[in-house]
């Protein structure tokens, strides 16, 4: 008796055919994006999309042609950082418009089409067990935004990622080897061993982690003009096995900015939106590098 | 999945699908050398997640000049979700109305409500190619 490797097809459905093909169109929708960089933690609360939001604006300030996609669907904040919501996606030849925010960033974000008070909910003829196929939908959506938004000739396209070890070993297997990893984490111990997690994790795929970002790192003392610890510092530590691109001091302007949809370009000069600046040098270097 | 005739052992082939009926499609199989016929009954859960994958089940594969099938729509070709014009005072052209169906159906209704919109703030009353590459000027990268 034959057995499954003796038949050549599946009787007529093609679904290897049909998967080949969702990952052609991604490829090629993404073909001249010339670096894919994810940014993930392993923690929530890190600030990732604070970071991504902020590296892709000092990005563009430096003339990079820069994008972002929230790949984080059950919390998507792109569009509010970006004063993008409710933008509207229009269809071209080539796909969707990629909408812009007014510092030159492009960003697709579910929340641009969400309400805040309403969490994204698929169509399902299977009530009551989400668990069994929610994650695998969302990866299918998010291949579907890749091959159905016109991306363009990008320099950098950033995903900002959702929280979860384990999601972003999932991202990084999706994504496959030609996207890079950056993962944030702030000064606790805590951050740092979840952080640590999903380096570990990374390890066995082939995706380069160009590094770590430490967010929250201090905050600016308006009085005295210096930087002062927001958590206790250990000796002893977790130390992360990966470059540090850098430090971010918790900056109250920043934070309002994202909130707000505030363009960067309106921001002043801050020591936080230096080390981001800076950050974005290094992770430009770094990219190059690793090519 | 493949399904076997034992008694020819010849691999069956989909003959059709049936849409979903509450949660559940039939997908039928024949055997090429005896003719011989069963069925493949999913129940929700097995339904979902293929649905999930983006994929459909059903003769014929996609071709590569196929639109895009949204992961959000069902997975039964003969059940492929059409945009009908909406009843709003702006009109869709064919060819505008094709156009948007490249939209992931989860944004597809904003899009529509914001193009048209946009469509009435200029003192458009039909949705054309032309209308969509301003608002793309407009709105997109």
């Amino acid at each position: 008796m034959k057995s499954y490797h003796d038949i050549v097809g599946d009787g007529g459905s093609n679904i290897l055919v049909q998967v080949a093909e969702q990952k052609d169109r991604i490829a090629r929708a993404l073909s001249k994006v010339r670096h894919r960089v994810a940014i993930g933690s392993g923690k929530g609360g890190v600030g990732k999309s604070t970071v991504t939001r902020a590296l892709a604006a000092a990005l563009a300030s430096r003339g990079f042609k820069v994008a972002i996609v929230d790949a984080d669907f059950n919390g998507p904040t792109q569009a509010r950082m970006t004063g993008l919501r409710g933008a509207v996606p229009v269809p071209g030849a080539d796909g969707i418009a990629l909408p812009k925010s007014r510092d030159g960033v492009g960003v697709f974000s579910v929340g641009a089409y969400l309400p805040e008070s309403e969490a994204l909910d698929f169509a399902s003829v299977s009530q009551g067990e989400s668990h069994t196929w929610r994650a695998t939908k969302e990866f299918a959506a998010l291949g579907e935004i890749l091959a159905s938004v016109a991306w363009g000739k990008l320099d950098v396209l950033l995903f900002d990622l959702p929280p979860g070890a384990e999601r972003t070993l999932q991202f990084a297997e999706f994504l496959g080897a030609a996207t890079s990893f950056v993962l944030v984490t702030i000064p606790s111990e805590v951050s740092r061993g979840v952080v640590a997690r999903s380096v570990a994790a990374l390890a066995n795929t082939e995706n380069s982690l160009l590094g770590y970002v430490e967010n929250m790192s201090g905050y600016f003392c308006t009085e005295c003009g210096a930087i002062k610890p927001l958590f206790p510092e250990t000796k002893d530590g977790i130390v992360l096995d990966l470059p540090c691109l850098g430090r971010v001091p918790f900056d109250p302007a920043l934070a309002f900015a994202c909130d707000r949809g505030v363009a960067f370009l309106d921001l002043p000069e801050t020591a936080a939106t230096r080390a981001l600046s800076a950050i974005a040098g290094r992770l430009v270097e770094s990219l190059e590098m690793a090519r | 999945m493949k399904f076997l005739c034992v008694p020819c052992d010849q691999p069956m082939k989909v003959l059709n699908v049936t849409p979903p009926d509450r949660g559940s499609i039939s997908v039928t199989y024949s055997c090429p050398a005896c003719g011989y016929e069963m069925a493949m009954l999913t129940n929700p859960f097995e339904t979902q997640l293929v649905a999930s994958l983006g994929i459909k089940v059903g003769p014929g594969a996609p071709a590569e000049s196929d639109k895009p099938k949204c992961p959000f729509s069902g997975m039964v070709a003969a059940a492929e979700e059409t945009t009908a014009p909406v009843d709003d005072g702006v009109r869709w052209t064919a060819e505008a109305s094709a156009r948007i169906q490249s939209i992931p159906d989860f944004v597809r209704p904003m899009a529509k409500t914001g193009i048209e919109r946009f469509a009435k703030e200029g003192g458009h009353a039909e949705i054309t190619l032309a209308v969509l590459d301003e608002a793309k000027s407009r709105f997109g990268m």
